[in-house]
């Protein structure tokens, strides 16, 4: 049975109660009843210590702590109220290193942590065959190909394809739009293992040319460009040729390979039903998805798809690179998602924690040079009982407020740089888009000032009880240990060489852009516009797409302020990607060797005008023309790489060439074409300049173009409207999209460097503020802990000029001696991190010389002021000071 | 008083909640009884401060030791009585033999002839 707990009534009473007797006593012995009642009280002793003594049984332990501490709290807080100066500054910088932390661990719980919405994510793999040999990182499968891994492996339960096509929509209301579209098997949704929030998704009946058309709509798409329209199942939408009915909503989740609108079934392909794609293993247009078998581990799928695929390779060697190496790789599909974020993620991280290394550094300083100040009052508090516990106890009060406050502030601070952040890692993964700002940040930030304030309590020196406190005591003057002052120059050193590291890799990225942004493209970029003007593909030479693009350029060219005009098949840097790494072909004359490729170039078609449009020198032979069309000489142009690297003689011109890859085996054998012209290298799949080999081919004799190029003689967006209405004229379902000058592209294409270097820099820039406050602080404490010594040296004849430099130079050494440490320290870091991540670039020679420059002068600038205090000590004051 | 604690004992560390257990073997008693009780027993060499006893008594109540119900004292006043409980009696043998044993152990120390046995 447990007690009765008594009240402080209870306690009063029982002590009234003892009182009484003790005072009838007393009367009973003889005394008079006043001097009774004194006597027993002062026998008593103090009423309200023993209540408290008896009250404190029965009340738990760790109230009594959390009344000490909140005491403690009340008092830390009196004593920060009169440091305002030190609590803004200490404040700031932790919500700085918390906040920027914060952010980034939250994206990189959101990217690389968090599982899939896919039921048994971890069951699903994703399957891809590559040539690295070649560039060719991702080649996707055949149908073949995928039907001979159905028929010939047990450790994969089900399969399911995924192909990207683009289909011009009408329907649901919309202006006729291109779509991005998937088109899958029967069995997709199942493997993938995903539910819809409206409607059904497509399942095996959706499978077969015999099937109903049907599409089932992206989450993203039906709350964007639908309004969430609950109305839009059965709906039908026509699709390029073929029309389908909306059967369902997908739920949001992470669209990969490809971020699509609308995933439809086979049928609604007239391609995916051709016999070319359906027979031909080196058709490859489709990506793979695996569920694991149970019981298999993705080890196990690993081994037998690897086996199956090299006995597949082994079988079909004509459909295979015969150079490169043909390899698969097969990962759980949330490694392959997260893979491009997980590098830049990583370094992120690293960056904030560095940040956060340097803040807690730098307060770590100022609370030091705060505690020397107050060492006098420590040293009363230890005189007057306080125990070691109880002292420390007070600075981990004041640690705690502090960093609790830069906490707050620092997760108030990281909400929007979540939005940053996440918007820039979007670039790598898209399940960067789906970061919310939750609890995480708040955890993250918790986490992180509790370890400062810890780290914090402890770094200043308590008074020791045994050390004479008496000078201290009577003086209540600061006296700066040799110890106190190495761990402050300690602390800024540290923070020098963390904020070299940062800003040597800021350097380092702001050099890349400079670089690509001043390269030289080989394109007029400002005047040339470029507009995406796709119409369905209908096969080769198709007469109506051809017919089509001669309207375009016709009427566009007859257009006011259009200096000239052009159709191709590709938007230079925007198009990346999307003809894969080259196709290989042949010329006359030009035998590979034993064991040799035949090279692989970059298929474009241009129309004539083209390289005038773009401002791309010709240097030998001449341009396409109108009269290069079906049923003339196949003609083709070849850039100066190709006619230097296969025509060393220099005599391209006249000279015969063939499409030799067997991915061109479904249109026949490979046919001659003659090159008429040789025109300057441009690099238009990559920013980073190259020379690579390209073949033109005239728009007139292949039928695929989709680009419109306008060259303007004046502002190219004024144009833009005019355009548009031309050729809505002519065809009033086609779409006209994504207008820009090449310059816009190009800058759009940088953006991710042009992210990086500014994310980078902004680290940086965070690090050298709080490392050259942290430089300013020491020094300043310094000379105003020194003022005695200076004003001797001023009493001796040293003139304050000399004063000056010497505390100058104190600071130079400092940051000095920071960089040399963050130099190693870096170099040390660059080489362990080039055993985990694949390209671990060190910086050239300029950024980090600059980063050098850059410190020693904030340095040095953070030295001038308490350098001029020191050389203007007034003797007299300082000789007396004590 | 203060010439009177010159001749008084200090309570040893740790023995006053054995005489408080031992003062109410013979009874239940109110908080001033037992300080009186202890100071008589001792021939007024042992005197235990209210702030020691009464902490003391709450923190033996709280074990489950001792219980407490209301009275009323001789003073005519409310007071609260205290009385061992069984397990309070266990706990008072339990100190008595760790007392003897310490005395005896000191005693060997100190007077290294022939053991005195208590």
């Amino acid at each position: 049975m447990r007690p009765h707990i008594p009240d402080n009534d209870d306690l009063d009473e029982e002590i009234r109660g003892h009182l009484a007797v003790s005072i009838k006593e007393r009367i009973d012995r003889g005394e008079d009843p006043a001097s009774a009642r004194l006597a027993a009280l002062k026998e008593f002793g103090n009423v309200t210590l023993t209540r408290d003594a008896m009250r404190a049984v029965w009340s738990p332990r760790w109230l009594d702590m959390a009344e000490a501490l909140w005491q403690d709290i009340r008092v830390a807080l009196r004593s920060l109220m009169r440091a305002k100066g030190l609590v803004a500054t200490v404040v700031v910088t932790l919500a700085l290193g918390i906040g920027a932390n914060a952010a980034i661990f939250s994206v990189v719980r959101e990217v690389l942590l968090r599982p899939l919405v896919n039921r048994d994510e971890d069951r699903l793999v994703y399957i891809r065959q590559s040539v690295p040999a070649v560039g060719a990182d991702n080649l996707t499968f055949s149908v073949p190909e995928i039907d001979e891994f159905k028929s010939r492996t047990r450790t994969i339960a089900a399969f399911g394809d995924f192909s990207t096509i683009d289909f011009t929509m009408i329907g649901l209301g919309l202006d006729p739009r291109v779509v991005k579209a998937g088109v899958v098997g029967g069995s997709f949704f199942d493997v993938m293992g995903l539910r819809p929030v409206l409607g059904r998704l497509l399942t095996a009946t959706d499978d077969g040319p015999k099937a109903a058309g049907a599409a089932v709509l992206t989450y993203r798409f039906w709350t964007t460009a639908l309004n969430s329209d609950p109305t839009v199942i059965g709906k039908t939408i026509r699709l390029g040729t073929r029309t389908a009915t909306v059967v369902g909503v997908l739920e949001p989740s992470v669209p990969y390979p490809a971020a699509t609108e609308i995933i439809a079934n086979v049928v609604t392909s007239p391609h995916h039903l051709g016999a070319t794609m359906v027979t031909n293993r080196a058709h490859r247009m489709t990506e793979l998805f695996g569920r694991l078998a149970p019981g298999t581990s993705l080890e196990g799928a690993r081994a037998e798809l690897t086996t199956v695929h090299a006995a597949m390779v082994r079988a079909h060697p004509e459909a295979y690179s015969v150079k490169g190496n043909v390899q698969l790789t097969v990962t759980k599909l949330r490694d392959q998602i997260a893979a491009p974020a997980r590098t830049i993620l990583l370094v992120l991280l690293a960056a904030a924690a560095v940040v956060f290394i340097i803040a807690c550094s730098n307060v770590a300083n100022l609370i030091l040079a705060r505690s020397v100040r107050r060492e006098g009052e420590l040293a009363v508090r230890a005189a007057l009982g306080a125990g070691s516990g109880a002292l420390r106890r007070t600075l981990l009060a004041e640690s705690v407020l502090l960093c609790g406050a830069g906490a707050v502030l620092g997760v108030i601070l990281a909400q929007p740089l979540i939005a940053l952040v996440s918007r820039y890692a979007a670039r790598f993964s898209v399940r960067a888009l789906d970061v919310n700002v939750d609890t995480t940040v708040v955890w993250v930030g918790a986490g992180l000032a509790m370890a400062a304030a810890v780290l914090l309590a402890y770094v200043p020196r308590l008074p020791s009880p045994h050390a004479p406190a008496g000078l201290g005591l009577a003086s209540g003057a600061v006296r700066i240990t040799p110890g106190t002052n190495r761990r402050l120059r300690i602390f800024a050193t540290t923070q020098i060489a963390f904020s070299f590291v940062l800003l040597a890799g800021a350097g380092m990225l702001l050099a890349t852009l400079v670089t690509l942004q001043t390269a030289r493209t080989g394109f007029n970029l400002r005047q040339v516009l470029a507009v995406d003007v796709p119409t369905p593909s209908l096969g080769l030479a198709d007469a109506k797409a051809i017919n089509f693009y001669q309207e375009v350029v016709r009427r566009v060219g007859g257009m006011p302020g259009v200096d000239g005009v052009a159709v191709g098949s590709f938007t230079p840097w925007r198009d990346a990607g999307s003809f894969g790494s080259g196709f290989q072909f042949s010329v006359e004359g030009y035998r590979p060797a034993d064991g040799e490729e035949y090279p692989r170039g970059r298929m474009r078609m241009v129309s004539p005008g083209f390289f005038a449009v773009l401002g791309v020198p010709m240097i030998a032979g001449r341009d396409f023309t109108e009269a290069d069309r079906v049923g003339n000489e196949l003609v083709s142009i070849v850039s100066q790489s190709v006619a230097q690297r296969l025509f060393p003689n220099g005599d391209a011109v006249n000279r015969h060439l063939m499409w030799t890859d067997p991915v061109f085996l479904i249109y026949g054998q490979p046919v001659p074409r003659r090159i008429v012209g040789v025109v300057a290298d441009v690099e238009d799949e990559n920013v980073v300049p190259g020379s690579a080999l390209t073949i033109y081919q005239p728009v007139r004799q292949m039928g695929v173009a989709g680009r419109l190029f306008v060259h303007a003689a004046g502002d190219p967006y004024a144009l833009v409207p005019a355009i548009t209405r031309v050729i809505r004229n002519i065809s009033a379902e086609q779409p006209v999209e994504r207008a820009a000058t090449l310059e816009d592209v190009r800058a759009e294409v940088l953006s991710p460097e042009r992210v990086n270097a500014f994310v980078f820099s902004g680290f940086a820039g965070i690090a050298l503020l709080i490392a050259v406050v942290g430089v300013a602080g020491v020094l300043a404490f310094s000379v105003s802990t020194r003022t005695r010594e200076f004003g001797i040296r001023l009493a001796v004849g040293s003139a304050p000029r000399h004063l000056m430099t010497r505390v100058l130079s104190e600071g130079v050494v400092i940051a000095a001696i920071g960089i040399a440490a963050g130099a190693a320290g870096g170099f040390a870091l660059a080489r362990v991190a080039t055993r985990f991540f694949a390209t671990v670039q060190l910086p050239g020679a300029l950024p980090i010389v600059g980063a050098a420059v850059v410190l020693i002068g904030a340095a040095g600038a953070a030295s001038l002021l308490p350098a001029a205090r020191a050389s203007r000590v007034d003797v007299m004051r300082a000789l007396r000071a004590e | 008083m203060a010439r009177q604690d010159r001749e008084r004992l200090d309570l040893l560390q740790g023995t006053l909640d054995m005489l408080i257990l031992r003062t109410l073997q013979w009874g239940p008693g109110h908080g001033h009884g037992i300080g009186q009780a202890i100071r008589a027993q001792s021939d007024d060499l042992l005197k235990v401060e209210t702030g020691s006893l009464y902490p003391a008594l709450h923190r033996l109540e709280k074990h489950g030791w001792l219980k407490s119900e209301w009275g009323v004292s001789e003073a005519n006043q409310r007071a609260r009585y205290y009385r061992l409980t069984a397990a309070g009696r266990a706990q008072l043998s339990r100190e008595r033999d760790r007392w003897s044993q310490l005395v005896d152990a000191i005693g060997r120390i100190m007077n290294p002839a022939p053991a005195r046995k208590e």
